[in-house]
């Protein structure tokens, strides 16, 4: 496996090399390095949503939920993503009226202008920057768990993911946006053509589907529906992950920016509707990968489970392709991630081009090194670490919706809620607020006291004069 | 339709029958439930007001 994981990362990095070289010659102004300047077509916009959407998360952590929770795990993503597909045309729309077409810069710096105070921007910034450095230490962390499985503890946990920081920020760096796109074709293609291979070997070692969930029945019948073995899939759960997920494309910065970067909306709309396919096409083999870890690996731990059904389990080449495919989805989200926070960085800033673009470049390293810390630290549990921090920005949305759908300068009462309604959940996450309240979950009762509040203020308590 | 989906009609709770070709009633009927909604959105491309916009002037 080691000689084939070589020729694999060859390769990979070659190609990451190239990618980053001819995206660099194409680079004329700083529009071009931040947004791809703004003409990406229906193929590329699709491939890069995509692999931006679907990363380590979806390659491990949906098989450890599918092992650990049942069958409604479906229910909690692949539903989800097909609602939010169809906010990608609602909101997508209006955010590329309001944007104004090469005018945009970033979320932050449209919420300053929407609000008419910078303060709008600077909450949306500091709540993204809490949720999505998290996000992005899953990735690496989920990562270098398996890396350091594979090369027998050649290097620490910490050391591979330094490496892949590194890589990461430099071809980042070198070529802009267009890099990350362009190599997010590449490892979205290598990611869903992995998980199917993976998937198929798990399907045929337990003769067949059917018999697979006979043998699922006979180990543990909860994982069969919900709410699963511990209860986790409750309807309150499942509402609220998909009110979360379902806001990603208004909330999250390197989603949101790659609608507006799109050539037209008509790229858009088709990018929307390839984005539900791929969802589907790639959680599907994730579920038949758990289903098998039900049977054979229940009593394993997160990463041993993983380390064995996608790499001891598997012939030497695929486990080489497998961790190629898992570091691609890896860098193909933190980067854009890390990219886009950055982005949102210089949306903030004013002043001469040039300097903006290197306090923006040097934000890059910061936010890369803040992933990195918070990696060593975080738990193993990536589905659920991601879903808070989907529910974390998730309570941006009411604050962000109505700044994009009203012409009205918006009452700043909206920013300070939505302020303190992530000071809240923060608060929930580390065990100074209880998580639930009359039996409801916390998640929720913010999401709608914020959105009925947020509707509240733009209805009745709105200034009535357009915004600047 | 995603609000029929937090339903007993796709998630009975603790029930996995009727199964389809052996698998269990929640994940073929959410993967079914998936499969509309990208046809429904797949619809609502085709009578969007941006639909068939050339250029990027928006």
């Amino acid at each position: 496996m080691i000689k084939w994981m070589i020729i694999f990362g060859v390769i990979y990095l070659g190609v990451l090399v190239a990618l980053a070289l001819i995206s660099r010659s194409k680079v004329k102004n700083a529009d071009d390095f931040m947004m791809g300047g703004f003409n990406i077509g229906y193929f590329l916009g699709f491939m890069t949503f995509a692999a931006t959407l679907f990363s380590t998360f979806t390659l491990m952590g949906m098989p450890d939920f599918f092992r650990t929770h049942g069958v409604a795990a479906w229910i909690f993503l692949a539903v989800s993503d097909g609602v939010m597909i169809f906010m990608v045309l609602w909101f997508g729309y209006y955010l590329r009226k309001k944007a104004g077409g090469k005018e945009f810069k970033g979320m932050s710096g449209l919420l300053v202008k929407c609000y008419g105070n910078k303060w709008a921007g600077y909450v949306y910034f500091i709540g993204i920057f809490l949720f999505l450095v998290p996000y992005v230490s899953i990735q690496i962390r989920g990562i270098s768990i398996f890396l350091d499985a594979a090369f027998d503890h050649a290097l620490p946990s910490w050391g591979w993911a330094v490496l892949i920081l590194s890589i990461m920020i430099l071809y980042s760096e070198t070529g802009g946006l267009k890099a990350i796109m362009y190599s997010d074709v590449f490892q979205g293609i290598l990611l869903m053509t992995v998980v199917w291979i993976v998937a198929y070997n798990c399907v045929q070692n337990l003769n067949g589907i059917k018999q697979m969930f006979v043998e699922v029945k006979n180990s543990n019948e909860a994982l069969l529906s919900a709410p699963g073995p511990k209860g986790l899939f409750s309807v309150q759960f499942l509402i609220a992950s998909l009110i979360a997920i379902v806001m990603i494309p208004v909330t999250q910065p390197q989603i949101s920016s790659r609608l507006v970067i799109m050539k037209n909306q008509s790229s858009m709309n088709r990018m929307a509707v390839a984005v539900g396919c791929f969802a589907i096409l790639v959680i599907l083999p994730t579920a038949a990968i758990g289903m098998y870890g039900a049977v054979k690996y229940a009593e394993l731990s997160t990463p041993d489970f993983l380390s064995q059904v996608l790499l001891f389990d598997q012939i030497g080449i695929i486990a080489a392709a497998t961790m190629v495919g898992l570091i691609a989805a890896a860098i193909s989200t933190s980067d854009s991630q890390i990219f886009a926070l950055s982005g949102e960085l210089r949306s903030l800033l004013k002043g001469d081009e040039k300097k903006v673009l290197t306090t923006t470049k040097i934000g890059m390293v910061v936010f890369a090194l803040a992933a990195l810390i918070f990696s060593l630290v975080s738990s193993n549990e990536f589905a659920l670490l991601a879903r808070v921090s989907f529910a974390g920005t998730g309570l941006l949305a009411p604050m962000i919706i109505s700044a994009i759908v009203t012409d009205k300068k918006l009452n700043m009462i909206v920013v300070w809620a939505t302020a303190l309604s992530v000071v809240v959940f923060i608060l929930s996450l580390l065990g100074f607020i209880p998580s639930q309240f009359f039996g409801m979950r916390l998640d929720l009762i913010l999401f709608i006291v914020l959105g009925l509040f947020t509707a509240g203020v733009v209805k009745f308590g709105g200034d009535q004069s357009p915004a600047d | 339709m995603s609000l029929l989906t937090f339903t007993p009609l796709v998630i009975p709770m603790g029930k996995y029958s009727p199964m389809l070709a052996g698998i269990p009633y929640t994940l073929w009927m959410g993967v079914l439930v998936a499969i509309l909604l990208v046809m429904l959105t797949y619809i609502g491309t085709k009578v969007h007001p941006g639909n068939g916009e050339e250029g990027h002037d928006d």
